[in-house]
């Protein structure tokens, strides 16, 4: 479902620059869920936006459904990311001033679907993630926990195939990171594929394949952890 | 959870979502208008009022207009016959057969008993089939047989009478039954009686609708409704159309900054969409649409507003425009093009900071981080080509003035003139870049801002520069107007005094368009003229009474007697022409003036107060009663080597010695021009009583000038006050005050948007130690510098325009500038900066607010 091939990113010129990614590749198959752990600036986060196409890599190839993104105009991407990949976020997943089911309708909507049939499939979509109540409650009227599972329900309505998600526990308790992280493992099982960059091991453990980053290279991919302790005794040192 | 498919296949959706993404990115953007339309509440509140001051504006002067059909109620055509009973009855007849339906209306003026004032004794029917819409019942009922009447009410009024009492007018007895007004002309004072009542009519108006043809046949005078009213471009709905437009353009460039502010809070939201697969359109289309709420919003508001105004004004508007004007009668041709503008110019103003902020890398957007300002390599020659084509724009509209056009080179001339303001304010802001270098961290670090920010600050300097155009323009161009001492303007008298003079002999004949039914027009003309035994008897009448109606305004008051001749100045150059009244500086003028003789040269022809008349070239004093007003052309002398008639005494007096002299009075129709008696001599006038200025020691009230007129009404005399016409200080201080207002309220949202931008430099120097002081001198060197360029900005392009303008201008040309209004002038250029510096260090005192905060969920 994703491949990256020998994808570097740089940022900055001369003196200033940082190779945020250097040489990386990676592939995830459709159903599979990984998990991307590292240190805080190692470029977890910048293969997430590449692999989502919403940066550009200087230089490698970045394969989603087949589709290579470096031969797609901007708003290719922008229809690739409307039909095929869903993004959650650590904190700020939610448009203000829509409501939960307009929120997971949005994407839908923005692809052309007509309104009432894009507010029945989110409405379904909530329901499955027992949110059917709060389909027309505003953000700010959610708890953290209900705001997460609202996006994770945007991320994988319609046809998504791809889901991305950036420490989308980060802002939670463990019991709502834990739910968090079961609705997505329940998508994989449905055959999305789940890329998921988080800094708890615990969490981590959920996942197929756990891949270490450090200085925009990956270090180690760890199929399957033993248990989430046991991951960062597994991570090599620098 | 289910993860149900689209209903619609993905090959036939539309790339860009077509009309349901559409929809759904309105609808968020009307959501987020809603939530934070207080964030907006200066550009919402500018459009409101642009216009509400558009719609009761346009309303007020369009109504209070004389409507072209006044007097013909619904007729086309009015004849108006007069002469014997039985000379009308027979073209009454004749007309009938000629243009079958008509409409009569009998008049017979009378005098209201113990008054000057007059009113008709009118006959006509309520029901006439094209009269009916000239009368309107306020109480009562319509007479229905000869024994009533109906009045007006300020007939009624004045005879002390009340429906349901008894009127003897001399002639007959009638019962009063009803108050009536004619809703076309408020002021026409009448008693309506039925038809065949008036048996001596003063004049017969007949109303009826007939083609050109059979109206060109007929052989009494016809008038023909509205032929040409509006033939003249400057109609009052052109003139409010186009302010509106500038209004409304000024705003655009003040929304502008506040869309890109808006944008920014916005920015993460906006990265989220994008990251949901919205397209670049999608995200310019959330603030493009938000533009258009606010238009559409301020437009409904300021109608809304507007039209509220209107109704209270509208008592006030009839009694002052004498006719009534109906509660929906708004210039749709003005008010709807005025919405619609402001919905086009939010629009627009958002479409820059839309585009900007749809190519914020999403990555960058979902972090909150603006994009960095890009380096400008703009070339400042857009802007100069765009500078001179408006020069030579506002040439050709000076060249065409003369023609009685110049309005749509002018208005165009305008337009270009902004647009090249707004491509050379961002260059302006670089110039503050390169002053920064030398300066102190504070002041160094706010003129980078400005240098950097642009897109953002140079609509706000725009904005400050067009206000500050606007206002030299008129400053200008006033003091220049002002400032001509041959074609005086300005108020007639000062409030304490009041011109007489002999009333016109005989009855004038009024304006068929203007007065009611009751014109008397085709009344015979005057008797033949008195002796001058009688002449001589009537002026020192009027002398006498002209002096007793001096003394009941108290003790002080003087009556000036100001003597006339039959000469003039003429003005034989190129350009205006002398406009005025020259007087004889008699003993008795000069000493009311505290001017002693000894001060005038014996070599004076022509005393004055008119500033800068002495410099005149060209200038001639003609003796005689065929003096002419124009410049070159025969009178009656053959030509003399300059192309011009000769010139010599005693009829002609070439380069007449001007002397300006300020303790004469200023007034237009004070003695401003007066001979001096050199001059009397050498053109061998003969000086008589013209006018008699009545000046009192304290301004004149209402009810003395009421008084005078009624006294002077009866001695044969016509009374002169004080006009409503402004002088031109109060048109130059009033411009200055509005480019200053309108610059300072600019300033107030352009720094706080700075203030939102540059938060975080102000944390960062905060935490470095920085205090409030630097604070404020950062906010207050924002707001003064952009001000201070601004004021020169526009100071230079308000000259430039006005310039272009009186280059080619046949009347006034580039000689006109040399009236400066440099007070004026000075207080935009330093007083502003100052202003506005010195505004920015007091509301730096605050903390920041939290604009710079992005909206979360």
């Amino acid at each position: 479902m994703l491949q990256l091939h020998d994808v570097t990113k740089l940022y900055g010129s001369g003196a200033a620059q940082v190779r945020a990614l250097d040489g990386v590749s990676l592939s995830v198959d459709a159903g599979s869920l990984v998990a991307v752990m590292g240190p805080s600036g190692s470029g977890k986060s910048t293969l997430l936006t590449i692999a989502g196409s919403l940066e550009e890599p200087t230089s490698g190839d970045v394969v989603v459904g087949g589709s290579p993104l470096a031969s797609m105009s901007v708003d290719e991407r922008a229809r690739l990311r409307r039909r095929s990949i869903g993004f959650v976020f650590q904190d700020f997943n939610l448009l203000p001033g829509l409501t939960a089911a307009e929120n997971v309708a949005l994407p839908l909507e923005l692809d052309g679907t007509r309104p009432r049939a894009a507010r029945q499939m989110a409405i379904e979509a909530l329901e499955g993630l027992g949110l059917d109540t709060e389909a027309d409650r505003f953000p700010d009227q959610l708890s953290g926990g209900e705001r997460q599972r609202v996006a994770i329900a945007r991320a994988v309505v319609g046809d998504r195939r791809l889901l991305l998600a950036d420490e989308p526990s980060g802002a939670l308790d463990s019991a709502n990171g834990e739910a968090v992280m079961r609705l997505v493992l329940a998508a994989c099982r449905r055959g999305v594929a789940a890329v998921v960059v988080t800094h708890d091991a615990q969490l981590a453990s959920w996942a197929d394949r756990v891949v270490f980053i450090r200085d925009g290279r990956i270090v180690d991919g760890t199929v399957p952890p033993p248990s989430p302790e046991a991951l960062l005794q597994a991570a090599p040192e620098p | 959870m289910t993860v149900p498919s689209g209903p619609v296949p993905v090959a036939a959706r539309p790339n860009h979502g077509g009309a349901a993404a559409r929809r759904a990115v309105r609808r968020w953007s009307w959501r987020l208008f809603r939530l934070e339309w207080r964030q907006q509440l200066l550009v919402l509140a500018l459009v409101v009022v642009a216009v509400a001051a558009t719609t009761v504006g346009a309303t007020v002067a369009v109504g209070a207009q004389v409507p072209a059909d006044t007097g013909f109620g619904t007729a086309h055509d009015m004849a108006t016959l007069s002469g014997t009973p039985g000379h009308v009855a027979a073209e009454e007849a004749a007309l009938r057969h000629r243009v079958g339906r008509v409409d009569m209306i009998t008049n017979e003026q009378q005098r209201v008993p113990g008054s000057t004032d007059t009113y008709d004794l009118r006959a006509q029917d309520p029901g006439g089939p094209f009269g009916s819409p000239m009368l309107a019942l306020r109480s009562g009922r319509f007479p229905a047989h000869p024994g009533e009447v109906a009045l007006t009410p300020g007939l009624a009024a004045e005879l002390h009478l009340h429906p349901g009492d008894t009127w003897h007018d001399g002639t007959a007895t009638r019962r009063v039954v009803g108050l009536v007004v004619n809703p076309q002309n408020l002021v026409d004072a009448f008693a309506l009686v039925v038809p065949g009542s008036v048996t001596t009519p003063t004049s017969v108006t007949v109303l009826f609708d007939a083609p050109l043809s059979v109206v060109g046949a007929l052989t009494v005078p016809v008038s023909v409704v509205g032929r040409g009213v509006y033939a003249n471009v400057l109609n009052p709905e052109t003139i409010v159309l186009a302010l509106a437009t500038l209004g409304m353009l000024l705003i655009a460039l003040v929304a502008v900054g506040g869309f890109t502010v808006l944008a920014q809070r916005r920015l993460r939201s906006l990265g989220l969409l994008a990251s949901l697969g919205a397209s670049r359109r999608h995200v310019a289309m959330v603030v493009r649409a938000n533009g258009a709420a606010v238009g559409v919003a301020g437009a409904v508001g300021g109608f809304v507003l507007g039209l509220a105004a209107w109704l209270a004004a509208r008592p006030m508007v009839e009694n002052s425009a004498h006719h009534v004007i109906g509660v929906w009668a708004l210039p749709w041709a003005v008010v709807v093009p005025a919405m619609a503008l402001a919905v086009v110019a939010t629009w627009a103003a958002s479409a820059r900071p839309a585009r900007a902020v749809a190519r914020v890398p999403v990555v960058d957007a979902l972090a909150g981080r603006p994009a960095p300002p890009a380096p400008v390599h703009r070339t400042a020659l857009p802007g100069l080509v765009t500078l001179v084509i408006a020069f030579f724009l506002f040439g050709a509209s000076g060249a065409a003035a003369g023609q009685g056009g110049g309005m749509p080179e002018m208005v165009l001339g305008l337009v270009v003139l902004v647009a090249a303001i707004v491509l050379l304010a961002p260059l302006c802001l670089s110039v503050l870049g390169a002053v920064a270098r030398r300066a102190p961290v504070g002041m160094r670090l706010a003129l980078r801002d400005l240098a950097r920010y642009r897109s953002r600050a140079g609509a706000a300097l725009a904005a400050i520069t067009l206000g500050v155009l606007i206002a030299t323009i008129v400053a200008v161009a006033a003091a220049a107007r002002y400032g001509n001492s041959l074609d005086y303007v300005g108020p007639n008298l000062a409030t304490n005094q009041l011109v007489l003079s002999p009333a016109p002999v005989g009855v004038p004949a009024p304006d068929a368009t203007k007065g009611g039914p009751g014109s008397p027009l085709g009344l015979p003309g005057p008797p033949p003229g008195p002796t001058p035994a009688q002449v001589r008897a009537e002026d020192a009448a009027m002398a006498t009474s002209a002096h007793q109606l001096a003394t009941q305004f108290g003790s002080g008051t003087t009556a000036l007697e100001l003597d006339g001749s039959s000469a003039t100045l003429v003005h034989t150059g190129p350009g205006r022409t002398f406009t005025g009244t020259v007087y004889v500086a008699t003993p008795q003028l000069l000493q009311a003036f505290g001017i002693a003789p000894s001060t005038i040269d014996p070599a004076a022809d022509v005393l004055t107060s008119r500033p800068g008349l002495s410099g005149v070239s060209g200038l001639r004093l003609v003796a005689g009663e065929d003096s002419p007003i124009a410049g070159p052309g025969p009178i009656g002398a053959p030509p003399g080597s300059d192309g011009h008639p000769s010139c010599s005494p005693p009829s002609c007096l070439a380069h007449p010695v001007i002397q300006e002299v300020a303790a004469l009075p200023t007034g237009t129709a004070a003695p401003n021009v007066v001979l001096t008696e050199h001059a009397v001599r050498i053109l061998h006038l003969h000086p008589t009583a013209a006018a008699w200025l009545v000046q009192a020691p304290q301004p004149l009230t209402a009810a003395q000038v009421s008084a005078a007129r009624l006294a002077a009404g009866a001695a044969g005399l016509q009374v002169e006050t004080k006009n409503d016409e402004p002088t031109g200080a109060t048109i130059i201080d009033g411009a200055t005050i509005f480019g200053i207002v309108l610059a300072l309220g600019v300033l107030a949202m352009a720094v706080g948007l700075l203030r939102s931008e540059t938060a975080g430099d102000l944390r960062t120097l905060a935490a470095t130690g920085a205090s409030t002081r630097s604070r404020r001198v950062i906010v207050a060197t924002t707001a003064g510098a952009l001000a201070a360029v601004g004021a020169v900005v526009g100071t230079a392009a308000g000259y430039l325009a006005v310039a272009g303008w009186l280059r080619s201008n046949r009347l006034d040309g580039l000689s006109a500038l040399t009236s400066v209004p440099l007070a004026n002038l000075l207080v935009i250029l330093v007083g502003l900066p100052v202003l506005a510096a010195a505004g920015g260090w007091l509301v730096a005192g605050r903390r920041p607010s939290g604009l710079a905060r992005p909206v979360t969920a």
